[in-house]
């Protein structure tokens, strides 16, 4: 039966029982808001990464990396700010965070193991002492060199400081922790901080730092608000001569929140003025309310089968196809217009506009029912969305919309001139031009992987990042390369060895990572017995008897230095990650020593991220296939990379579908041309005008992209019709309506200060604007044939 | 009547005896007039003898040096006699000497605690900068006239290596005649100025 003819017939068959078919409407509506009220939201951005393959995996391991969900406060005094005063608001502020939204909260290792933690070390040497070591003391340690630091161990004993140092060198009188202190230094995951007076302290004595954890998720955007609130009253205890900043993804998350509450309004505000002169200059009558209210009524039954198929909901996800679902309202405009527009019966006039409505709510099906394949979530549940509230939409549109809406008597004029043969060739000449304009600039669209980019970044959170920078070394951006293990031992042995060879193909002292001070049980038993063999050896006994010698010369007494002797011969203790957290570095064990849900532990090596540390980092990676290479730049290539290809896969899909799908409508070849024009005019635009200006493709212009297809090829459709006489003269102003409420809508979003909001509204602007000159003009520039 | 007049003698003992307000208002007048009396002093020079008894060595070691001072924060400590060591400290930078080259070394007090610690407690002693003692020490009056201070490290400030600081103020209470560091187990410094000089101009070149 043709399509026509069914709606022609359904539309006949309700005609005696509005009653009950709006009655049965309404049930369903009522039904799908139950179905929403029950759905689980996820305000997460997670949705909008891939949840499966190695992108995904770099994202959770990047989560997992040291600082990325940490709150950081750096205090700053004045050039003359004591270093009292500095330390007084570290604790003052320390004490004023309010411990439910902070409850960890570290300013420096306590003061308990600072005193513990060197004579420990020191007990260490036998188990840390590499064979390189042994080789450097081996060289180093000649007559003279045992002579002169033993001289300065006694010039330190006479000192104002000799009671701090006396036990470590009766336990060290040679200075061998110095081999411990540097390796100490890959502790450091703070580059430009040192220790002073038990806190952490800029190089300059400046500033301190404040490193705190907290319950509320980088994601939770009213969390965010009140951590940055209580911050703000916590601060407040600091003297005048102190300032104090928090940078953490939240300060990201609350001004992304705020920005987008203040563009709702103004894109709100802006696209209601520009429905409402629509309404004013086209339709005018109060019936055609109603076909604004056709994607209203949508949305909800749209949601509830999103959340009858998926357990959780990305809210995102849910907003922005609320929004989308905005389209929907073209096909309520067909059929008013196409009611509207001529004398015959209502019936014959919905038959004949249902072919290219239902052909056009296909293909932009279509369109989006490509998204079903990505690999992100939110994209998959927003082409469950737009699918079936597109579905929803059109059968609203075709067979209850008819029965709300009065049949007009006037025929509809063009919304144009004649494009006689006057002026096709201006027309066609002017659309070429801007053709091979837009295709050459095509070429220079580049792609943005960052999600920060997608993001509000205001430009005082950007400062602060940089003066944190400047101040405390890059303490958020290194790279992160995770060795896994079966257990804490496997995953530090991994890491001891991959450590070991970047340190051959890289500065060393740019590494940060457990393997110098924590290296697995096997590797300490390896360098205690090494260590027993060298002091027993000729060497041992040779540096030892210079000492006896120098001892003696000195006036120390003969069993000054009994536990440095008994340490070169006797058992010794091995460093493991307790005794680390027992000593004051718990946050820095815990932040390279990861455990997994998955029961495996990962040992993390930072390496500053630039792009000879990551050449070589990949280099070495290659004999290493347990270890896992991340980092923000990564993420970034990696992400750019998806969307690049999920670019090129969706748009050449869903560009097959259509093709199929106006190819069976149409099956003239320069019929299936035509109703292309649109839709090819569009994207060349789009992405011309993207690459002449340098703005780079993100996640959020694919989805938009997908969206000009879907409506331009809709133009094509209903053009193409209308040029063949199928559908009534009224198709023109349909389409200039609906391309003007789909700007309204989403061109608005132009306005828009966040970036994410603001590209979906570029690339609508763009796409949409030019398909619709295209459609009016173009395709009747191109194909001529007219009804008789 | 015994157990009366006990009772009485009793009751006298607990009235006449000091309370802890008393003591602690007795301390605190004494360290604000030491403090007043600091505040009057703008440079200060002083030769010492510094005697440490440590079971590290077989005997006592001697030494003899000299200390400088100059407000607001420069000071100069150095041994001249068995051996050539010393620092200066500038407000937050330092230099100091030591080893056989005679070569001096620039360094940062926060980069170094440890110096950072030792300059602290050099300037607040010289300057009477008790609310800053009071934050390391437990401050308590042993004698008056001339004062006495035995002080004890509260947590954190050598807590596990200092016993106790005695500190014997010079009979007009404008500078220290004699410290006593104890450490915990037995070892201790006694370190005694003489030769003090106030007031007297010094030379840009010690600092």
């Amino acid at each position: 039966m043709d399509i026509s003819n069914l709606i022609s017939r359904l539309y006949r068959y309700w005609e005696g029982r509005r009653r009950l078919l709006l009655t049965v409407v309404i049930l369903f509506l009522v039904a799908g808001a139950l179905g929403f009220l029950t759905l689980r939201m996820q305000e997460n951005i997670a949705a909008m990464l891939p949840d499966s393959g190695p992108v995904a995996e770099t994202f959770y391991l990047l989560e997992k990396a040291p600082f990325a969900r940490k709150v950081v406060i750096s205090i700053e005094g004045k050039e003359d700010t004591p270093q009292a005063v500095l330390v007084d608001g570290v604790e003052r502020l320390t004490a004023a965070l309010d411990p439910a939204l902070f409850p960890v909260v570290i300013n420096g290792p306590d003061g308990d193991s600072q005193q513990t933690l060197l004579p420990w070390l020191v007990s260490l040497l036998p188990s840390l002492t590499t064979e390189e070591d042994l080789r450097f003391l081996r060289e180093e340690l000649h007559g003279e060199e045992v002579s002169r630091r033993l001289a300065e161990s006694y010039r330190q004993l006479l000192g104002p400081e000799g009671w701090a140092l006396k036990g470590i060198i009766r336990q060290d009188p040679l200075g061998l922790h110095r081999l411990l202190l540097r390796k100490l230094r890959s502790f450091n995951l703070v580059p430009e901080a040192r220790f002073v007076a038990g806190h952490l302290l800029s190089k300059d004595g400046q500033s301190a730092l404040i490193i705190a954890e907290t319950p509320v998720a980088i994601t939770d955007s009213a969390g965010a608000e009140r951590l940055l609130a209580a911050f703000v009253d916590a601060r407040s205890v600091l003297p005048e001569t102190l300032t104090a900043t928090l940078v953490s993804g939240h300060r990201y998350t609350a001004a992304n929140a705020r920005t987008i509450r203040g563009d709702l309004w103004l894109v709100l505000g802006c696209s209601i003025l520009a429905l409402a002169a629509i309404f004013v200059f086209f339709l005018r009558r109060p019936p055609a309310i109603y076909v604004f209210l056709v994607p209203l009524s949508v949305v909800c039954l749209a949601a509830a089968v999103v959340g009858a198929v998926y357990r959780e909901v990305s809210a995102v996800t849910i907003g922005f196809g609320a929004v989308l679902l905005g389209i929907s309202v073209d096909y309520g405009l067909h059929v008013y217009f196409a009611l509207n527009s001529g004398a015959e019966s209502p019936a014959a006039l919905v038959g004949k506009v249902a072919r290219p409505v239902l052909f056009g709510a296909l293909t932009t099906i279509s369109a989006f029912a490509v998204l079903l394949f990505s690999d992100l979530p939110g994209q998959r549940q927003l082409a469950l969305f737009a699918v079936t509230g597109i579905t929803a939409a059109v059968l609203l549109a075709l067979v209850v919309l008819p029965h709300l809406l009065p049949r007009g008597e006037k025929t509809a004029s063009s919304v144009r001139r004649k494009t006689g043969g006057g002026a096709r060739f201006p027309v066609l000449a002017l659309w070429v031009g801007l053709l091979v304009l837009a295709g050459w600039q095509v070429p220079k669209v580049t792609v943005d992987g960052e999600l920060a980019g997608m993001g509000m970044i205001p430009s005082e959170l950007a400062a602060d990042e940089g003066r944190l920078r400047r101040t405390w070394g890059d303490v958020r951006g290194r790279a992160v390369i995770w060795s896994l293990g079966a257990d804490a031992d496997g995953a530090l042995a991994a890491g001891h060895r991959l450590y070991q060879r970047l340190a051959m193909a890289v500065e060393e002292q740019d590494l940060v990572g457990l393997a110098p001070l924590l290296p697995p049980l096997a590797v300490q038993e390896n360098n205690q017995r090494r260590w027993r063999r060298f002091w027993a050896g000729e060497d041992g006994d040779r540096i030892l008897s210079a000492l006896d010698r120098q001892a003696e010369a000195l006036g120390f007494a003969p069993q000054a230095f009994a536990p440095f002797i008994e340490r070169t011969r006797g058992p010794s203790p091995l460093a493991t990650p307790e005794a680390f957290r027992a000593r004051g570095l718990r946050e820095v064990v815990d932040a390279l020593l990861v455990s997994l849900p998955d029961g495996r532990f990962g040992a993390l090596t930072l390496i500053p991220e630039t792009k000879a540390y990551l050449a070589a980092a990949h280099q070495v990676l290659t004999d290493f296939p347990e270890s896992r290479l991340v980092s923000q730049g990564y993420f970034r290539t990696a992400m750019g990379a998806a969307i690049q290809n999920d670019f090129v896969r969706f748009i050449g899909f869903a560009g097959v579908v259509v093709v199929i799908l106006v190819t069976i409508l149409f099956r003239r070849p320069a019929k299936v041309c035509a109703s292309l024009i649109p839709v090819a005019t569009g994207l060349l635009v789009m992405l011309g005008v993207m690459g002449f200006c340098a703005w780079p493709l993100n996640l959020f212009n694919v989805i938009a992209a997908i969206l000009v297809i879907g409506l331009g090829v809709d133009y094509g459709i209903f053009m193409v019709c209308r040029q063949g006489g199928e559908i009534a003269q009224a198709t023109e102003q349909a389409v200039l309506v609906s391309g003007l409420t789909t700007l309204a809508g989403f061109g608005a979003l132009v306005v828009a200060r966040h970036p994410a909001l603001h590209s979906i509204g570029v690339t609508v602007l763009l796409g949409i604007g030019s398909a619709i000159p295209a459609a009016l003009y173009v395709i009747p520039a191109l194909y001529r044939k007219r009804a008789p | 009547m015994i157990r009366r007049l006990l009772s009485v003698l009793l009751l006298l003992a607990l009235t006449l005896r000091p309370g802890p307000d008393a003591w602690a208002s007795s301390l605190d007048e004494v360290l604000a007039e030491l403090r007043r009396l600091a505040s009057t002093v703008q440079t200060l020079s002083s030769e010492f003898h510094q005697e440490k008894y440590l079971a590290l060595f077989k005997d006592m070691l001697p030494a003899e040096g000299r200390f400088h001072y100059r407000r607001p924060d420069s000071l100069r400590w150095e041994l001249t006699s068995p051996i050539t060591t010393g620092f200066v400290i500038q407000g937050k930078r330092g230099r100091r000497w030591g080893d056989d080259s005679g070569r001096e070394e620039s360094f940062d007090i926060a980069r170094q605690p440890l110096m950072g610690i030792v300059a602290g407690q050099l300037l607040a002693w010289t300057q009477a900068d008790f609310e800053r003692l009071r934050r390391d020490f437990e401050i308590f009056l042993e004698n008056r006239t001339p004062v006495v201070l035995r002080l004890v490290p509260k947590k954190g400030m050598g807590d596990g290596f200092l016993e106790r600081l005695l500190v014997f103020f010079a009979p007009d209470g404008r500078h220290v005649l004699r410290i006593e560091v104890h450490e915990q187990g037995g070892d201790f410094t006694r370190i005694t100025f003489h030769d003090t000089r106030i007031n007297e101009p010094l030379g840009d070149h010690l600092f």
